[in-house]
């Protein structure tokens, strides 16, 4: 990788870390002192390509490739005549033969492709449409005034809100030095005992702690989101439609068993069931197992379905 | 429980009319699908007709039941009937002819094992096919895995099956506790019992709710030994006011008798002439389509083997098969 470097008086950034690249319109290099030196008198050309340069063109190069430089201003310019936005066409297609258009002029001017020519038509174009350019040009300087005046607002919202909080911390380092200077005067005059009076301090100073925590969480949500809406707005100007609807009753559950009725799992016992099936050891009831639960599914599978369908 | 279940919801069919109609279809589309795919060699009469595919069918009914009975660990007897149910169902929209029962009968089995919480592994449950080499266990084995799916398909998902054996235990214990009169009601269970594998063999299983088939085996088995019970009906199951209930319940068990009773053993050399048609029908139609299936799985792991190694392990299989049943 070379070295970047004045390519009049050869310093590199290596040898002075200083060294401060300048470059104007025709994308050629020169380090601050050179240009100091050579245009003295405002004007003079160019020691690589003889090209005519002004000293107050000559900016500070910003990337490594001069010639990105170049284009970065050559774009600037351009887009000052070529201000024309996707709502001015009728269509896609005619913006994007604009849009390619542009890139054309650019690039050529940038490369040194055809450079009269191009000129040429630039001028043309500023001609043919002087009016939408002018239009065009109010409606930008507007939309960035506007842009710029929420982010002066935004800015200032912020600053008063760590004033805010400046002040807040402040305010609680006042209280607890008065604290400890309230504690220190006690013990000095009081008569109690320093032991309870130390008590009372921890008390207090405890208070003061969840105090200045309950300020803090009471600190007020922001209600203003950055693009300037506000937090909690309605955005939707349709009015939620009301679900009206029957409410809910419960009905007991009602199972059709197409058999005869089946005595509920409670007065197996009683009507003498479990007198007839297996009794449950004392191992099985670990479970939950009872022979009542057997002997009420077999009864149930035996009445479920017993009676044939109607036809 | 079974008034709410798939079996009452899907299962259980108007007439006999009703499900002979299905096995005629079932049959129909085999013969339809056969004569789509072949070239027009395979004639109409090659096909067995519905009675000797009824035939087959309780034959191969028949050696599942023999299966369950000399399986260890002893198959309790809900899981036998589920597997005699899901082998009823399948072959309700599907023929013999296109799917052969002796691998959908221990297809059934081995689901039914499962269903019914019956827990074999499955190397143990080949392992109860005792003529089978354990490379011939192995195969049929593979070939059960493949069929499963295809089963639970067909069984439309429905896997949980109503027995009669539990309502029977109920209804003793019910007689029991409310029917006095009725002297010894354990004295009724031997032949209930037979009545209740006797109505497994027939379509009664498709046609009445399990409960109805349990009080038909009961109040059968208590008219043999010369009980009148009609008592119990028009008391304990206070069937006296409704005379139009009970007259229905009448006119159903006389029908679930008259099925049984109809019922007749497959006769061999009936049997030995259908299977040798259908083995026929096997090796012309039905082979393509296991061939393609088997194909497919194999395809995986190892380069298609040549078509005439294929044939040949499958006429082992099929004839190992043969030997068993």
């Amino acid at each position: 990788m070379d070295e970047q470097g004045c390519p009049r008086c050869k310093t590199t950034k290596y040898r002075n870390p200083s060294l401060k690249l300048m470059v104007n319109v025709c994308g050629h290099t020169l380090c601050e002192n050179c240009v100091e030196m050579l245009f003295v008198r405002g004007s003079g050309n160019c020691v690589q390509c003889d090209t005519p340069l002004r000293k107050s063109n000559f900016r500070v190069q910003l990337f490594e490739d001069p010639t990105v430089d170049k284009e970065v201003e050559i774009r600037k310019k351009v887009l000052k005549i070529y201000n024309k936005r996707d709502f001015d066409f009728p269509s896609l297609r005619e913006y994007n033969d604009y849009l390619e258009q542009v890139e054309d002029i650019v690039y050529n001017l940038t490369n040194n492709v055809d450079v009269e020519n191009t000129k040429l038509r630039m001028e043309q174009y500023q001609r043919e449409n002087r009016d939408v350019i002018q239009r065009n040009k109010a409606k930008l300087t507007r939309e960035q005034e506007e842009l710029e005046e929420l982010l002066l607002l935004e800015q200032q919202s912020n600053e008063q809100r760590r004033l805010e909080v400046l002040q807040e911390e402040q305010r609680q380092l006042q209280a607890k030095r008065k604290n400890k200077q309230a504690l220190l005067d006690e013990l000095e005059q009081s008569q109690l005992p320093a032991t309870l009076l130390l008590a009372q301090h921890k008390v207090r100073a405890a208070q003061l702690e969840t105090q200045i925590e309950q300020q803090k969480q009471a600190v007020k949500p922001t209600s203003l989101f950055s693009t300037g809406i506000h937090m909690r707005q309605t955005v939707s100007l349709q009015p939620v439609s009301k679900i009206e609807d029957v409410l809910y009753h419960y009905k007991p559950l009602q199972v059709e068993t197409y058999g005869p009725p089946v005595p509920e799992l409670e007065q197996l016992g009683r009507l003498g069931y479990l007198n007839h099936v297996r009794a449950a050891v004392i191992q099985d009831t670990a479970g939950g197992y009872t022979s009542a639960l057997a002997c009420y599914r077999a009864i149930q599978d035996a009445f479920s379905g017993l009676f044939p369908l109607k036809g | 429980m079974f008034h709410n279940s798939s079996q009452k919801k899907y299962w259980i069919f108007k007439s006999e009319d009703e499900i002979e109609h299905m096995r005629c279809k079932a049959n129909q589309k085999f013969r339809n699908k056969a004569l789509e795919s072949r070239k027009p060699g395979g004639s109409e009469s090659m096909f067995l007709q519905r009675h000797e595919e009824d035939v087959l069918f309780r034959h191969y009914e028949r050696r599942l039941l023999e299966f369950c009975n000399a399986f260890k660990p002893t198959m309790p007897k809900s899981v036998v009937g589920t597997a005699v149910m899901y082998f009823r169902r399948f072959y309700l929209s599907n023929s013999v002819m296109e799917y052969h029962p002796r691998i959908i009968m221990l297809t059934c089995t081995y689901l039914a094992c499962k269903v019914d919480e019956f827990n074999v592994s499955s190397t143990q449950f080949v392992g109860n096919l005792v003529q089978e080499t354990p490379a011939g266990q192995e195969r049929i084995l593979e070939q059960i895995l493949e069929y499963e799916l295809l089963l639970i398909q067909q069984l439309n998902f429905h896997l949980v099956v109503h027995n009669p054996y539990r309502p029977m235990e109920g209804l003793l214990i019910d007689l029991k506790t409310r029917y006095p009169t009725l002297e010894s009601p354990e004295s009724l269970r031997k032949t209930a019992d037979d009545f209740l594998t006797q109505a497994a063999m027939t379509d009664a299983g498709l046609l009445f709710s399990p409960s109805q088939i349990a009080l038909t085996a009961i109040l059968n088995s208590a008219s043999r030994a010369g009980l009148n019970m009609e008592s119990y009906l028009n008391e304990c199951l206070g069937l006296k006011e409704d005379k139009e209930t009970l007259s229905r319940m009448y006119d159903s068990m006389r029908r679930m008798k008259t099925l049984l009773k109809k019922y007749e053993p497959p006769k061999l050399e009936e049997v030995n002439i259908s299977k040798q048609r259908l083995e026929r029908i096997h090796a012309e139609f039905a082979s393509s389509s296991n061939k393609r299936k088997r194909g497919y799985e194999e395809d995986g792991h190892v380069a298609k083997e040549p078509r005439l190694v294929e044939e040949v392990r499958w006429g082992n299989i099929v004839l190992s098969l043969t030997v068993l049943f």
